[in-house]
């Protein structure tokens, strides 16, 4: 860019949280034919028409009937130009439908002013995570280059596909048609509401957005309106995708990858000082000004487990800990180039905060990723964590469940030509087993994408039924669970 | 998000007069307003005559505003010497005389510049946004979104 770049207004429009990769030298082996996940971050050029699915193998469980909604980026290349980073592709909707004895599919891009300008420049011109600004851009504000791409949320039969550097983007639950940015209050415009909220048993929303040392704090009501937001100050300006919390308290955990310069691209911003330690920063929900900080050795990470408080004040949650932000960083980007630069696996650590000020890590000594749990037992004591494994390559092939209590894990692997995506828990009655893990992946060797129920009780028996698209779709990154 | 900051600073300004052509200005301009969106409030409007001025080193050369009635609105301002100016605008919705920002200072009503020139990351700069003003009557279109 020639203009000069004034660094806060920058890391302003894109939120702090934007800064999060980086675009290395690294060069794509010259000559080198695509990889075989290539698919994995392939272009989707239009909407999906609605289609029913080919059940491939066993049967619809009785009374199974469940929505899953899904987001993902699944356009990174224009006119010659390409997306810097995985995680900056247009968001596609992706709505799984099981009922009735079959299962059916739709997915529609978010209609972003991204994906607009992108559409009419025909090149990848707006800045993102690892993307840098190109010839022709226009941005008045965070959500102009808000992908809307990264999870999904229900709030009040409303539906929005959530990014983490701005607004959450609305779209209509039955035809996926972008209704527009959601806006509380005028005065809340252009506010980042994170890809990563929690939701107590209530139906009570928590979620942060921004990052760097200003954090907004939202509290939503189960219908979505708003209860409170408040912006408050964190003791350093780490980047963090994901929040945790228990029944009382907030947990912000901030790893040593802390914005202390800028420059271009953002990620270069980010500067990884293990010798900080990582910080866990634990707030009163009732009275956001009252905290406690707990010290850890350093760690880096993108996603937590729901946690919980013990009768003793003891704190605990889970999270998939990484030993730096390689991933991040380059891994992701090189992605989009058709490389794997390999990185340090994510592992499912317990982290206890125990009263008396002192932390601790327990390791399952299990790769995971997308961890997910019984949003019925959300802020309570629970054993389960569900997630994907058997990374083989940049992705994961197989899915598992942990168990805190016995030490044991659960799993299915896929096998070599299947790229696992997240898994979620769809309570049949009592129990954190009782019930369905609903997932997707992608079939590199029949390039279809395919829908999976698992009984979450005997994971390792694999699929009790398997679905197949006529069509293979990107991976996506997170999605929601509904009834019906 | 500083240059956010400094383009309000530049255009938050307390509702004003309407201004009316002066009878012995040099030159007279019509600003003529399109793509409002929301039928209430006034748009407010600052000109520059300098880039110095424009990127917050001076004073503006003329503050004025219009209600923002319909979709299409006009602003007349009068005494402007002939030469080189630059406007920025904001669509203060609310009538409070400032250009509303969120909890972190971003920007959340509408705001345009002359020639619709589009800021890449912030205020457009006085370069794209600068246009002429000549002797007798000028009009000069600007969307606002």
């Amino acid at each position: 860019m020639d203009a000069p770049i004034n660094r806060r207004s920058l890391l302003g429009l894109l939120g702090a949280s934007a800064a999060s990769a980086v675009i290395t030298p690294d060069r794509a082996l010259a000559g080198a034919t695509p990889p075989g996940w290539a698919l994995a971050v392939a272009d989707i050029e239009a909407d999906i028409v609605p289609q029913t699915l080919s059940l491939i193998r066993g049967r619809v469980p009785d009374g199974l009937a469940a929505t899953l909604y899904r987001n993902g980026p699944a356009k990174f290349r224009r006119g010659g130009t390409a997306s810097g980073h995985w995680f900056d592709g247009d968001g596609l909707m992706r709505r799984w439908q099981i009922g009735d004895g079959k299962a059916t599919l739709a997915a529609r891009f978010a209609d972003t002013p991204k994906r607009r300008l992108e559409t009419k420049a025909n090149a990848i011109i707006v800045p993102g995570f690892g993307t840098l600004p190109g010839k022709g851009l226009e941005m008045t504000g965070p959500d102009d280059g808000n992908a809307a791409n990264t999870s999904v949320m229900l709030a009040g039969g409303e539906l929005w596909a959530l990014w983490e550097g701005g607004s959450a983007l609305q779209l209509d639950p039955d035809s996926l048609e972008t209704r527009g940015f959601k806006t509380h209050r005028p005065e809340l415009r252009q506010m980042p509401f994170s890809a990563h909220p929690r939701v107590e048993p209530d139906g009570t929303i928590w979620n942060f957005g921004g990052n760097g040392k200003n954090c907004a704090i939202w509290k939503l009501n189960a219908n979505g309106s708003l209860s409170q937001v408040k912006v408050i100050d964190l003791p350093r300006a780490s980047y963090f995708h994901d929040f945790t919390m228990t029944a009382r308290h907030l947990i912000i955990v901030l790893q040593p990858w802390i914005q202390e310069k800028f420059v271009l691209p953002l990620s270069n911003s980010l500067t990884w000082s293990p010798e900080k330690g990582t910080q866990v920063l634990i707030i009163d929900k009732d009275d956001l000004t009252k905290r406690r900080i707990f010290e850890l050795p350093a760690f880096s990470f993108f996603h937590l487990g729901d946690g919980w408080e013990e009768s003793d004040g003891t704190i605990r949650f889970d999270g998939c800990l990484e030993a730096d932000p390689t991933f991040g960083q380059r891994t992701a980007s090189a992605l989009i180039r058709g490389e794997h630069i390999p990185a340090p696996r994510p592992m499912l650590t317990q982290i206890v905060l125990r009263p008396h000020g002192k932390a601790d890590m327990v390791a399952a000594r299990v790769v995971a990723e997308f961890p997910a749990s019984d949003k019925r037992l959300s802020g309570n004591l629970r054993s389960i964590t569900t997630h994907v494994t058997g990374y083989r390559g940049p992705f994961p092939h197989a899915v598992a469940s942990w168990d805190w209590q016995t030490g044991k894990s659960d799993s299915h692997d896929f096998g070599d030509y299947q790229l696992i995506e997240e898994f979620l828990f769809h309570p049949r009655g009592e129990g954190e087993r009782n019930g369905w893990l609903i997932g997707t992946s992608l079939n590199l060797k029949a390039k279809r994408t395919e829908l999976h129920v698992l009984d979450a009780a005997r994971v390792a028996a694999g699929p009790v039924a398997t679905w197949q698209a006529d069509l293979p779709l990107p991976i996506s990154f997170h999605g929601t669970l509904a009834r019906g | 998000m500083t240059r956010f900051r400094t383009l309000i600073a530049a255009i938050a300004l307390t509702v004003p007069a309407i201004a009316t052509a002066s009878p012995d200005a040099a030159a007279s301009l019509e600003l003529a307003f399109n793509g409002i969106e929301s039928q209430q409030g006034m748009i407010m409007i600052a000109i520059f005559a300098s880039e110095d001025a424009y990127n917050g080193k001076g004073a503006p050369a003329k503050v004025t505003g219009v209600p923002a009635t319909s979709a299409s609105v006009k602003a007349m301002v009068g005494g402007l010497p002939v030469g080189r100016y630059a406007a920025k605008i904001f669509h203060d919705i609310d009538g409070d005389g400032k250009m509303g920002v969120n909890p972190f200072g971003l920007p959340t009503e509408p705001f345009a510049f002359s020639n619709d020139a589009k800021g890449e990351m912030g205020p457009a700069s006085w370069a794209a946004a600068a246009f002429e003003v000549k002797a007798g009557a000028n009009v000069h279109s600007i969307s606002i979104k």
